[in-house]
């Protein structure tokens, strides 16, 4: 490629990758003019509201919509009993369990959709909510998972009484779902008994929910002329959504079109597929009018989509010098009522065998029980790949526990036993192929960055004062890119995605893709890899995506696989282009195509200058003067299926102080340096590190579903549910390494997911960190000022001098 | 959520006249602010609504109460209140053991243990004041109750006690109430 200051030029003008173009996106959401489920309004259109169940666990006896239905502007209340006929008032979810979608006989978690009331508004619908009287009795609730399999536990799935097959293995108890395990159990097993050093921790990743800014809704219409569903739905998986549905329904799903349009914030919360949107299309369908559902924030947080809610046991076996030998973790997850995580279908615990972490590890076991209590169904990616913020909060929690017990350093013992540069690829003891990475650099960088020497030697000093000064390390890699289409599928679809670009007569160009954009500025960024590729200026490009009529299939954006996998096809798409254009090329400059060579946005005949052919040039030929037999037009397509996952990675760290008499811990600084592969635009990682590492904090330091022992959610309101604004949040320092994908057409990896993934446990490592010298080896998260305060009086530390 | 409550309430009456209105179940109820019996179904089963006003909001709670013994002997009272709100998204259950002795200082005493469950949007939202919410409606209940003993004798006092009976508030008020929960706060803070 030529690098004259003309063609530097060129490029620049391009706006491609590697350039912090500003967002396509904002403009029209700075002016208010994004264009939500809820904004958008159909002529004669009704309002869904839902009758939520007060109780946990109770027997529905009777549901009497008669003064309901006597409301004027009132046109039906929906049952179960109403959904049976059509076969729909139960339906599978993408994890092979099946949920109801209005209570079937039995609630079994609070605020369970029990009834469902369409209106002329949705403040009638919310009124005539209170007149279905619904008379229940109450059953005893199962909310500890610890008894869900205990022999007198009450069961919660009547549905599956005596169905021992599970959808992932044999089930050992009416209330529990699966086992699932991995790696050398023997082998492990045997290390544990041979080593020197043994470590165990218990530690519960606290049930958590994504709460993005938009709820979730659908406005669902039903042609019934054409015997067409449209459906506008928040929605990460569009496609997936429109499979889905016309599997349900029976209707072709030629004739089901999905569109999810601006969507605020998805954080894996709108993944899955949920009563509301089912109840508005099934009503649509009914009625032949168009219907509304759209979720309240209480609703969202209590019903749709929780994360985490696992209870992990971690065991490390080392050598005296602090070399790990061997790795063991089981989990209880407590899945809720139904089993609808959100995960690839052959992977009930996502891509939780990535808990060897960054680390050499030579024997690992993991085994995940998955359980039924009385809460809410979900176990949503929140903003990570599958339970890839579990793994990684095991593993770097584990070596602490470890530094802790041989009295080493936290960054020494991470630079005794990470990978090494050398041994990329590397196949870790849990079936993970880790493609590239540079872990020591990293680390040594933000080492040195935050001049960690000095910080431990004021932590001593503080130490020596009763001062309470942690220091938290974490370096952490993900897998993210679902997936190779061999192991990875949602209900049989493999988890490719795709692309399709077409360029115009006069050479701009229109792409689609089968992902959708929450916030992750898809029309900014896949346009800018489409100029670096075909050389037209990202300006004129156009990116849709959305709509199911017009998009192609895809699987749709969660787990960091937009980049991975859509940003793949982009590439290999316009690679496409690109060789035809080469053709076309030779043929107007009437060379071969080896005498061709690329240079930005033109094929140059090699050694002879001004001989060439913009794209634009090229671009016109492709529609009146092509090679004799070529086809006319310049598009192409691509779905690309993964050859493998990508491994992102990084190095974060952060300081803390705590005030011992309140518990209130300040975050003094927070270095987060991330190696996501190839940067495509540099701005918008920033952007999406930013917002990672606030959800992190929100995630560590205050966000909690917890239950009572009635089964009663508590601080399901923005009222408790915390999500950090600006005064809260910390200053975020970032940096980076890049170490690209060998295996990526772009050598990317994906990003958006790292600051969550690794900052989670960054922040507990510092809170643990500031009472290490106290023996304190684990605290649970959330790290509120109550919850410290309770271990600074544990200890004794509250106590004025 | 449970609460359970522990309540000794002086009265300025005798024994008798307080078990024999303790028996009286509409006038018992009608001591809770904001309950009222509607209806008696049998000698044992009442149905009964509880109306409370916090704020823009109105809870009314529906439901049934079941004497479930009747002790002349220790002169002691069990039933069971079971609701929903009208509006369906809380319910109640209140199991509650009342009963008259002779305190240590020789004043009559009306002694109450009660557990509480409620689930629901107002376990979701009044979780954190449930005790003190209950708390201060058993006070009411206290107070309401001695002036309905009060009023059963003779004299000034009696006469002054019908007078507040006849005056007192159908329903809970809320601002006043969210006040003496506000102050029952304080006072546990510094009381102990």
């Amino acid at each position: 490629m030529s690098t004259s200051a003309e063609s530097i030029e060129r490029e620049e003008k391009l706006q491609g990758v590697g350039c912090s173009r500003k967002r396509k996106e904002d403009p029209r959401f700075i002016q208010g003019k994004g264009n939500y489920v809820d904004d958008i309004k159909m002529p004669g259109m009704l309002c869904a509201e839902i009758v939520r169940s007060p109780y946990a666990h109770a027997r529905i006896i009777s549901i009497d919509k008669t003064e309901a239905l006597a409301l004027p502007g009132v046109h039906a209340v929906l049952t179960a009993d109403d959904l049976k006929p059509l076969d729909l008032h139960w339906m599978p979810t993408l994890a092979g369990d099946v949920q109801a979608v209005l209570a079937d006989e039995k609630v079994v978690f609070q605020m369970q959709e029990v009834a469902v009331v369409i209106a002329n508004d949705r403040y009638i619908a919310a009124d005539a909510v209170q007149l279905v009287k619904v008379e229940y009795e109450p059953l005893p609730a199962l909310v500890d998972p610890h008894k869900s399999m205990d022999s007198d536990a009450p069961v919660i799935r009547e549905d599956l009484i005596g169905k021992m097959d599970g959808a992932h293995s044999k089930r050992l108890h009416d209330n529990h779902i699966f086992t699932w395990d991995v790696g050398d159990k023997e082998s492990t097993d045997q290390a544990f008994e041979d080593a020197e050093v043994t470590v165990k921790e218990n530690m519960f990743y606290h049930r958590v929910h994504p709460c993005p800014l938009e709820t979730c809704g659908c406005l669902a219409s039903f042609d019934k002329i054409e015997g067409k569903l449209t459906a506008y739905v928040t929605s990460q998986a569009p496609h997936v959504v429109r499979t889905v549905v016309s599997m349900l329904s029976g209707i072709p799903e030629s004739k089901v079109r999905i569109i999810s349009p601006d969507i605020g914030g998805g954080f894996g919360n709108k993944v899955p597929i949920y009563p509301g949107y089912v109840t508005a299309m099934v009503a649509s369908i009914v009625l032949g009018r168009p219907v509304k559902w759209v979720e309240s924030r209480i609703e969202n947080l209590t019903t749709t989509g929780f994360a985490r809610d696992w209870h992990m046991e971690g065991e490390l076996a080392a050598d005296n010098e602090g070399r790990i030998k061997a790795l063991r973790v089981n989990v209880l997850a407590d899945h809720g009522a139904f089993d609808a995580c959100a995960d690839p279908s052959k992977f009930p615990a996502g891509m939780f065998h990535i808990c060897t972490g960054s680390y050499d590890i030579p024997n690992a076991y993991a085994r995940v029980d998955g359980v039924y209590t009385n809460k809410a169904p979900g176990g949503v990616a929140y903003r990570c790949s599958f339970r890839v913020t579990e793994a990684v909060y095991v593993v770097e929690r584990m070596v602490d526990v470890l530094a802790q017990k041989l009295g080493m350093d936290k960054a020494e013992i991470r630079l005794k036993n990470f990978v090494k540069p050398e041994q990329f690829p590397y196949p870790t003891a849990l079936g993970a192929n880790l493609d590239s990475g540079d872990y020591h650099t990293a680390l040594n960088k933000v080492l040195d960055a935050v001049d960690y020497k000095e910080l431990r030697k004021e932590q001593e000093e503080k130490r020596a004062n009763g001062e309470l000064m942690g220091i938290g390390i974490v370096t952490f890699t993900e897998i993210v890119g679902a997936g190779p289409s061999k192991s990875c599928d949602i209900l049989g679809v493999g988890m490719f995605d795709s692309a399709e670009i077409r360029v115009h007569p006069t050479g701009s160009a229109l792409a689609r893709m089968g992902t959708i954009t929450q916030g992750q500025a898809h029309q900014t960024t896949y346009a800018q890899i489409i100029a670096t590729e075909l050389g037209i200026p990202s300006e004129e490009i156009q990116i849709e995506e959305g709509d199911t009529d017009t998009a192609p299939y895809g699987l749709g954006t969660y787990g960091s696989r937009t980049t991975p996998v859509g940003a793949a096809a982009t590439a290999v798409a316009a690679r496409k282009i690109k060789a035809k254009a080469a053709k076309i090329a030779a043929h107007l400059l009437e060379v071969s195509d080896d005498d061709l060579e690329w240079d930005v946005d033109r094929f140059k005949v090699k050694g002879v200058p001004g001989q060439e052919k913009t794209m634009k040039d090229i671009a016109w030929a492709a529609y009146n003067n092509l090679p004799e037999g070529m086809e006319p037009g310049l598009e192409a397509v691509d779905y690309y299926d993964p050859p493998e996952y990508t491994y992102p990675f990084g190095a974060y760290l952060c300081v803390v102080d705590i005030d011992k008499y309140t518990g209130v811990t300040k975050v003094r600084r927070f270095y987060a340096l991330d190696d996501c592969g190839t940067r495509i635009n540099p701005m918008v990682i920033e952007g999406q590190i930013h917002g990672g590492l606030t959800e992190g904090y929100a995630v560590a330091m205050g966000q909690e579903l917890s239950f009572d022992p009635e089964g009663n959610i508590e601080g399901n309101s923005l009222m408790d549910y915390f999500l950090p604004t600006a005064v809260e949040t910390p200053h975020w320092e970032t940096d980076y390494t890049v170490t690209p994908s060998p295996h990526h057409p772009l050598g990317a990896k994906g990003v958006a997911e790292s600051p969550h993934v690794g900052s989670i446990p960054t922040f507990t490592a510092a809170v643990v960190d500031a009472f290490a010298h106290l023996d304190v080896t684990h605290m649970n998260m959330p790290h509120s000022a109550y919850r410290v305060w309770q271990k600074c009086h544990e200890l004794g530390l509250d106590k004025a001098k | 959520m449970k609460v359970d409550l522990d309540k000794v309430f002086e009265i300025d009456g005798s024994e008798k006249n307080t078990w024999t209105f303790l028996q009286d179940i509409p006038g018992v109820a009608s001591c809770m602010p904001g309950a009222e019996i509607t209806e008696q179904v049998d000698a044992n089963n009442y149905k009964g609504k509880v109306r409370a006003k916090v704020g823009p909001a109105t809870m009314s709670f529906e439901g049934d109460i079941e004497i479930q013994e009747i002790n002349e002997e220790n002169k002691s009272l069990h039933f069971i209140g079971k609701g929903q709100d009208t509006k369906g998204t809380s319910a109640a259950e209140m199991d509650l053991t009342a009963s008259v002795r002779k305190g240590e200082s020789g004043a009559t005493e009306l002694v109450g243990v009660a557990t509480v469950t409620v689930t629901g949007k107002v376990a979701n939202f009044g979780g954190r004041m449930m005790t003190q919410v209950a708390d201060q409606i058993l006070n009411q209940f206290g107070k309401n109750f001695a002036n309905n003993v009060v009023a059963m004798g003779e004299g000034e006092s009696a006469e002054e006690a019908a007078k507040v009976v006849a005056e007192q508030p159908k329903e809970l008020n809320g601002l006043a109430f969210a006040w003496s929960i506000f102050v029952g706060y304080l006072k546990s803070l510094f009381g102990k």
